[in-house]
């Protein structure tokens, strides 16, 4: 049922989105600067005429010019870091097309990759969802203006602003202006420099003073999170006592080429606020031999601005040739709390050098990290995580917890936590495993007439459950279902 | 990189003349490594294996090289004696080997033991394997291993130890390493070559001692060599002189059936840095390690070790202890990693500190890096106080406060020493332990 209306609202802003696109197509841009753009996108490339491009169809006010072009600029002196234990082909940063509009699409199921659709319906997504997902164009039956205004009107009602970023810079720009990088600056890392100057689009929520979200928000409510490619930018705000959960779904293989993916995320909790943020990433991972796929470059970032703050990632990283991925927060008020619970399973040639970073700076904080890594065939996954106690993190603790399952003789699986305390009231622990399914785990299962490929997949359903457990329950089934899909063919 | 030649330390270590030698195979391995040494100059903290320890400080110090009058330099021998421990023994004064103060007459059977200087002029030869060994492997780490080309540039002398095949040296050969003050601030180097041969067994004790008020600047390379079967222990205590600075980068191989057990004890020193790197090469090897680092007041003392299992069934453990007090500064990195192939493996690495206050800080990284699957592989580390509830037992007992912190921070560094085997260089150790703690 949720699905449902999910898609039918995405739909309906869909609908929308696309005509503020069209609007802002028609204008010509102000400083002379006139450039034929159609629905295809803009060319491949890269300069500030790109950068002006990208904020000139999105019909953004100048001070949005200006920050794009500063990140631009800034971007163009930085290197490009290799301390990741990942191996990546150079990119061409001009071969790519920065704003992507929307793909060639399918006019219909019968269209779509049966491959696809095999692994849908493994994953017991709806027929339309799939539709969705698969990237054909949403049949207007499915369509329902009253659901998706019903959701928006509830939203409006309690005070929360949910929309896209490109909405929030004409309509709430003082808000933007006030929080938008001021978590993940413009110049913090290579990525999140490009990512500022040539963002397409993302989300933007702000959950007002005491507003508990009446509802879990989703990338989903938006269809045009299908669109907006490679860069974007989400903000979330929570002001004091706001509670919020928000979801991020990449549920479905893109059939995308080897192709940059480079997202900012910016958190915000002040006094008291909670926010929980919950990823499940599974962009086209390449073959089974290592062609294609995402590069899955993305900075997210939490502050624990306020007081009594918390700030929760869960993720499950399932999809990506590549990924870069360090979801941190910042414990800046007293007595905030960091989590970090990840899964992330690598297969075939894929590499994840994914982790978390908690600063401690505020007293009494609290962190908490569980990862889970799951190696398998010839990739290459590695935790790669930092916990400082700066001077002032009197009190702090934090905690954590890291274990690598290898299946299969040619993966790898490693770990890299960094920890620096400057505190001596501070109490940093850290455990860390690497461990293959045991031959008598296996033998336990199999002699109780469970198919080998089901008992793999139970074990790893035991071994990923406490990030399981933290999700919200949809994604929780999803996930699981994923890493049966994605482990296919690893044993045997 | 910062700027190789305008950085004083680099200009000095250059400056220096080489050894002479005589020998063509040696000069120009030395001055290969020197030229290495002159295109990466210091690595700076953006280097990985560096980025806890800078070298600002110590880039800005020049330093005369090696001590010419180290030969008649006065040194109390009763500084020299360890409890537990009489056998052969070799000391070194800035880098020079004193037969005066060395027991090298009435050597068991099976073991060799020389100062590299005199084999060098007797009988360089055999060396030479070695030696360009050890130059191709610090290529591979470019800035990184930085000390590691100045020594093998610079080094005239060291300990070469061999044991021959089966044989068994009872008693602990004694290695001595003394810094004396001499006329301007010293930089010298040590090269030791330690070899057991099949199914040997020797115990050998390192001691860095000094207890001049001049800065200096000692590297040491020392490369271990275990053959099948044999069995190594290792203690190593460094109390060097508190303005020495001490960069030390072992490397042991361990084949077939080995064992090499090794505790460390790092005391001393303003800057030291121990590059300590074990291959398990042959099946079924095993390695223990066990060591405490206790910096306090400013010192900054960094242990790197790195464990590769490279073969079958091998085991290690390795358990480290550090204790930071006053403004010091204690970094530990602990990397395991399990080749492909390596099936049978099983590694745990542990490294727990204590931070006594609020100017002192630690830095641990413990790292797994598996390829192979049939692996039984754990770490942990943690940073943090004393146990509060042992604290509150101890106190209900009548132990003030201070008292019970001492007594639980002293079992908890002491605790490394407990296998130990030698229970007179235990207490002994375990006493300095004790004494480094603040009263």
């Amino acid at each position: 049922m949720n699905e449902i209306m999910n898609e039918q609202s995405s739909t309906a802003t869909a609908l929308r989105d696309n005509a503020a696109v069209a609007e802002a197509l028609g204008r010509s841009y102000s400083a002379g600067f006139v450039t034929q753009i159609e629905m295809t996108g803009l060319p491949p490339g890269l300069d500030e005429d790109t950068v002006r491009a990208i904020s000139a169809v999105k019909g953004e006010p100048e001070w949005m010019t200006n920050w794009r072009l500063d990140a631009f600029r800034h971007w163009q002196t930085m290197p490009k870091p290799d301390w990741a234990k990942l191996n990546i082909d150079p990119i061409d940063y001009q071969a790519i097309s920065y704003y992507a509009a929307p793909k060639k699409q399918p006019k219909s199921l019968d269209e779509v990759d049966p491959a696809l659709l095999e692994t849908y319906e493994k994953l017991g997504i709806p027929l339309h969802e799939r539709a969705a997902l698969a990237g054909v164009a949403v049949d207007a039956v499915f369509d329902s203006v009253s659901v998706g205004t019903t959701f928006r009107k509830q939203l409006a009602d309690a005070g929360v602003l949910f929309c896209s970023m490109s909405e929030a810079i004409r309509e709430y720009p003082g808000i933007v202006q006030k929080y938008l990088g001021s978590v993940v600056p413009t110049g913090d890392n290579f990525f999140a420099a490009l990512n500022s100057a040539v963002f397409s689009d993302g989300s933007f929520v702000f959950i007002p003073k005491g507003v508990r979200c009446p509802m879990e928000l989703s990338t989903y409510f938006r269809i045009n999170a299908q669109n907006t490619g490679q860069f974007e930018r989400t903000l979330i705000v929570a002001e004091e006592g706001a509670h919020v959960s928000y979801l991020e779904g990449c549920t479905a293989p893109k059939r995308d080429e080897n192709q940059l993916h480079a997202a900012v995320v910016e958190l915000v909790a002040l006094e008291k606020a909670q926010i929980k943020y919950s990823t499940v990433q599974n962009w086209y991972p390449g073959d089974e031999n290592g062609v294609g796929g995402i590069y899955n470059f993305v900075t997210k970032r939490g502050d624990c601005r306020g007081d009594d703050s918390k700030i929760s990632w869960t993720q499950v990283e399932t999809g990506s040739a590549i990924t870069w991925k360090y979801p941190s927060v910042v414990l800046r008020g007293d007595r905030s709390v960091g989590e970090f619970y990840s899964v992330a399973l690598t297969h075939h040639f894929q590499q994840a050098d994914t982790g978390t970073k908690m600063i401690h700076l505020g007293k009494h904080t609290k962190s908490k990290i569980v990862s889970k890594g799951i190696s398998a065939g010839r990739s290459s996954n590695s935790y790669r995580g930092l916990v400082k106690m700066e001077k002032g993190a009197e009190g702090a603790r934090n905690y954590t917890q890291c274990d690598s399952l290898l299946i299969g003789k040619q993966c790898g699986a490693h770990t890299f936590p960094y920890m620096e305390v400057k505190n001596p009231s501070a109490i940093v622990e850290h455990e860390a495993t690497t461990s293959k399914i045991s031959d008598e785990q296996m033998f336990y299962c199999r002699s109780r007439g469970i198919a080998e490929e089901d008992a793999v997949s139970m074990i790893v359903d035991g071994f990923c459950k406490q990030v399981f457990r933290e999700l919200p329950m949809e994604f929780a089934v999803e996930a699981k279902k994923l890493l049966e899909v994605s482990l296919e063919g690893a044993v045997g | 990189m910062t700027q190789p030649a305008t950085l004083p330390l680099v200009e000095s270590l250059l400056d220096a003349p080489l050894p002479a030698s005589g020998i063509a195979w040696l000069d120009a391995a030395r001055q290969e490594s020197r030229d290495a040494f002159a295109s990466t100059g210091l690595p700076d903290t953006r280097v990985e294996a560096w980025k806890y320890t800078a070298l600002r400080g110590l880039a800005q110090r020049r330093f005369a090289h090696g001590d010419a009058t180290a030969s008649g330099r006065a040194v109390d021998p009763s500084l020299l004696a360890l409890p537990g421990v009489e056998g052969a023994r070799l000391v070194f004064v800035n880098g020079v080997f004193r037969a005066d103060l060395s027991t090298l007459d009435a050597l068991p059977d099976g073991l060799t033991l020389q100062p590299l200087s005199r084999v060098l002029k007797d009988d360089a030869e055999p060396l030479r394997f070695g030696w360009s060994r050890s130059a191709t492997r610090a290529e591979a780490h470019g800035a990184a291993d930085a000390f590691a080309r100045i020594n093998a540039a610079s080094a005239a002398d060291g300990m070469v130890l061999r044991v021959a095949a089966r044989a068994t040296i009872a008693a602990p050969v004694q290695l001595v390493f003394i810094g004396a003050d001499g006329e301007g601030e010293l930089a010298w180097h040590a090269r030791n070559l330690i070899e057991l041969g099949e199914g040997a067994s020797l115990t050998l004790i390192e001691q860095h001692l000094g207890d001049g008020g001049q800065a200096q600047l000692a590297t040491f390379v020392s490369d271990i060599h275990v053959g099948a079967g044999a069995k190594l222990h290792h203690v190593t205590l460094q109390n060097a002189a508190s303005a020495a600075n001490l960069i030390r980068h072992s490397h042991l191989r361990l084949q077939a059936r080995s064992e090499a057990t090794l505790h460390v004890v790092e005391l001393g020193g303003a800057l030291v840095r121990h590059d300590l790197q074990v291959e398990l090469l042959g099946d079924g090897a095993k390695l223990h390690t066990r060591g405490v680092f206790m910096p306090h007041g400013r010192q900054h003392i960094d242990t790197q070790l790195a464990i590769r299992h490279q073969a079958l069934n091998t085991a290690s453990s390795s358990n480290w202890r550090g204790v930071a007090n006053d403004r010091a500064r204690g970094v530990f990195r602990g990397a395991i990693v399990v080749a492909p192939g390596a099936d049978g493996s099983d590694a745990s690495l542990s490294n727990k500190n204590l931070l006594l206050s609020a100017g002192a800080e630690i830095d641990t990284k413990p790292e797994l890096e598996i390829y192979a699957d049939e692996v039984q592989a754990a770490h942990g580390a943690t940073v943090g106080q004393l146990d509060e509830r042992s604290l509150f037992y101890l106190r209900s007992r009548g132990i003030p406060l201070a008292e019970a912190r001492a007594l639980l921070t002293a079992a908890f560094c002491r605790a490394m020493l407990d296998d130990l085997p030698n229970p007179d260089l235990r207490e002994h150790l375990s006493g300095l332990l004790i004494a480094q703690l603040p009263a």
